[in-house]
């Protein structure tokens, strides 16, 4: 009964239950939104090292993030190929160029060259054409979404990238960096682009056989190669995403808005849910007079801020499905993991709950002797 | 059915700088199957003295016995069991609870510590209703209802639970005189018929040819105690 009356009154005051639910769905949403966004960047920040499919990245010494590794000399390739363990190791060429658009301007991209056949550490998704693109010597690949910056190029269309002819063999399907445009290409054709001294690579990327002990291997491709950094995929992936996340302030960014729109929401429930107890003051007065203990007052006032925050939190969580779904695809950064949802909606709940507290305060305060005039 | 008795009852209310004392030590019992009316001026102690007797304020001094039970100095969980298990409240304003039906309201006064809904309590609170005049107004809203009837719907919602005790506070002030006697009536009927305390706080002169018992008091002191106040339009000596 006393779930039954808080329901009757947050159905009865709908401009409080108005007010608190917009507390919440502004939680939801603004919270959310900010998280997809913040874990679309974060996606980006480590893209070709989670799209590489290697177990393990050789990079120069000391590395802090996949982005800024010295070149390596090739030797250390031939010497990962030789551990048991390895079944490929391939090396990768990072560098930058110009690209050249179709009205004549230049637009910076990020080279990545691939050694061709396997194309190991390649575009992992298509809009146009394949991988098989990149098998040709001139071939290059352009983003989707990067496509209008770039000229909107045609396939087979052929331009010039670092003052070399290339083709755009292929269009990928949302391969883009957190340092901007991602263009692949032949390992050999990003030397010239990006005039790399001959046999020096950005890293190694190394498959370990199937059944092998991986961290055995990798100890073992550690002992290998001291002058390196080696690294499990999972962990240049870990460090580069905490080295952009620390470093170049969108965490502090992300957690001022997240923080700031955890307020708002905290102050909108708390200023409809006490507006609506302190109306609501004579009757929870009136419960207490009938034998209603300060804890059942407590029940109802929590049950109507747990009513309020579930419909809020369906509200909420509806519009931002409709955003992500509207966005996807887009050049925004979205991406929202399974397990965000339930920490976002247990989250919403205690931020509810702490907003309830002023108005629990005033609604325990009932005196049942106050009825009595 | 419980008698209340009351014990160099007093209570001192503080207004921030000195205690002031608004019920002066006061000895009374009722008894069950009568109606009580307590009388007096504005400021006279009659509310206080119905808190007190209603366990919603505690006496500064004395005994407040409940049946056989001294209930003076009760936690507050205690108190709201006591006031649960024997008493029934009817107030100046119905105080209906808005956005509950009447019915609702009515079912608060059994669950509000959560119990669970006793079997056949629908049909009861139709019954209950029936009988104060109020038939087929179970499922509505409270604002739908005239001054009369809400006032009627809280005597449903204090009787439901049978109580053994029913305070009433000026429970006709807020109506017409044709509403005020139809309450009266019910209240006397509740008092005399199913052998129920009932007291009823009121400074109404249309109130006290109702009363088997009437109380005056005046600067918190009893200063009559008369029963069988009126007999045949008559007063009678305590």
């Amino acid at each position: 009964m006393r779930s039954l009356t808080a329901l009757r009154m947050v159905v009865h005051d709908r401009a409080s239950t108005a007010g608190a639910l917009l507390g919440v769905v502004a939680i939801v949403f603004l919270v959310g939104q900010q998280l997809s966004i913040l874990f679309g960047l974060l996606n980006y920040m480590s893209v070709l090292v989670d799209h590489s499919g290697a177990d393990a990245w050789v990079m120069s010494a000391d590395v802090r993030n996949a982005d800024a590794g010295n070149l390596l000399s090739g030797r250390y390739l031939d010497r990962a190929i030789g551990l048991p363990e390895v079944e490929w190791a391939e090396p990768v060429l990072i560098g930058n160029g110009l690209f050249r658009t179709a009205d004549g301007a230049l637009e910076s991209v990020r080279v990545v060259g691939l050694r061709r056949p396997r194309l190991a550490g390649g575009p992992w998704a298509f809009a146009e054409a394949d991988e098989r693109a990149l098998l040709d010597l001139e071939a290059v690949t352009v983003d989707r979404l990067d496509r209008r910056k770039l000229g909107n190029p045609a396939i087979e269309g052929l331009t010039e990238l670092g003052e070399q002819r290339v083709r755009v063999g292929a269009v990928t399907d949302g391969a883009r960096g957190f340092q901007g445009t991602l263009v692949f290409a032949a390992l050999d054709k990003v030397k010239e682009i990006a005039r790399t001294p001959p046999g020096r690579y950005s890293a190694i990327l190394v498959r370990f056989r199937p059944g092998a002990d991986a961290a055995a291997a990798l100890e073992r491709l550690r002992a290998l190669l001291p002058e390196c950094s080696v690294l499990s995929t999972a962990e240049l992936s870990r460090r580069t995403r905490r080295y952009y996340f620390t470093n170049t302030g969108i965490g502090g960014s992300f957690g001022f808005s997240t923080a700031i729109a955890l307020l708002i929401g905290v102050v909108i429930i708390s200023l409809t849910m006490y507006t609506s107890v302190l109306g609501r003051s004579r009757d929870f007065a009136v419960m207490r007079a009938m034998g209603g203990r300060r804890r059942d007052i407590a029940v109802v006032v929590l049950s109507e801020a747990l009513l309020v925050a579930g419909a809020g939190l369906f509200l909420g969580f509806l519009m931002l499905a409709a955003l992500l779904n509207a966005t996807a695809g887009s050049a925004i950064p979205s991406h929202f993991p399974a397990v965000v949802p339930p920490l976002l909606a247990g989250g919403t709940l205690a931020v509810s709950l702490l907003g309830s507290l002023i108005a629990l305060r005033v609604a325990l305060k009932a005196e049942p002797a106050s009825v009595f005039h | 059915m419980v008698s209340l008795r009351l014990e160099k009852i007093a209570r001192d209310f503080s207004d921030g700088r000195q205690m002031r004392r608004v019920l002066l030590p006061t000895d009374l019992e009722l008894q069950p199957g009568a109606l009580t009316v307590l009388s007096g001026p504005s400021g006279s102690g009659k509310t206080t003295l119905l808190s007190i007797m209603g366990l919603v304020l505690r006496p500064s001094e004395g005994r407040l016995v409940l049946g056989d039970r001294e209930v003076s100095a009760l936690s507050d969980d205690e108190a709201a069991a006591l006031r649960l298990q024997y008493y029934g409240f009817v107030f100046q304003q119905p105080m209906l609870i808005e956005g509950l039906t009447v019915a609702e309201n009515i079912l608060l006064a059994l669950a509000v510590q959560g119990a669970p809904r006793p079997a056949g309590v629908k049909e009861r609170i139709e019954v209950l209703l029936g009988k104060l005049g109020l038939g087929g107004v179970a499922f509505m809203q409270p604002r739908l209802l005239s001054g009369g009837m809400k006032q009627r719907a809280s005597i449903a919602r204090a009787l439901i639970k049978n109580p053994a005790i029913l305070l009433c506070d000026e429970p006709t002030s807020a109506l017409d005189a044709e509403s005020g006697r139809a309450v009266m009536d019910i209240l006397k009927r509740i008092a005399v018929e199913e052998g129920r305390l009932v007291v009823v706080v009121s400074h109404d002169a249309r109130v006290f040819p109702y009363a088997d018992r009437l109380i005056k008091l005046e600067n918190g002191a009893v200063v009559s105690d008369t029963r069988e106040y009126y007999t045949e339009g008559k007063e009678t000596a305590p």
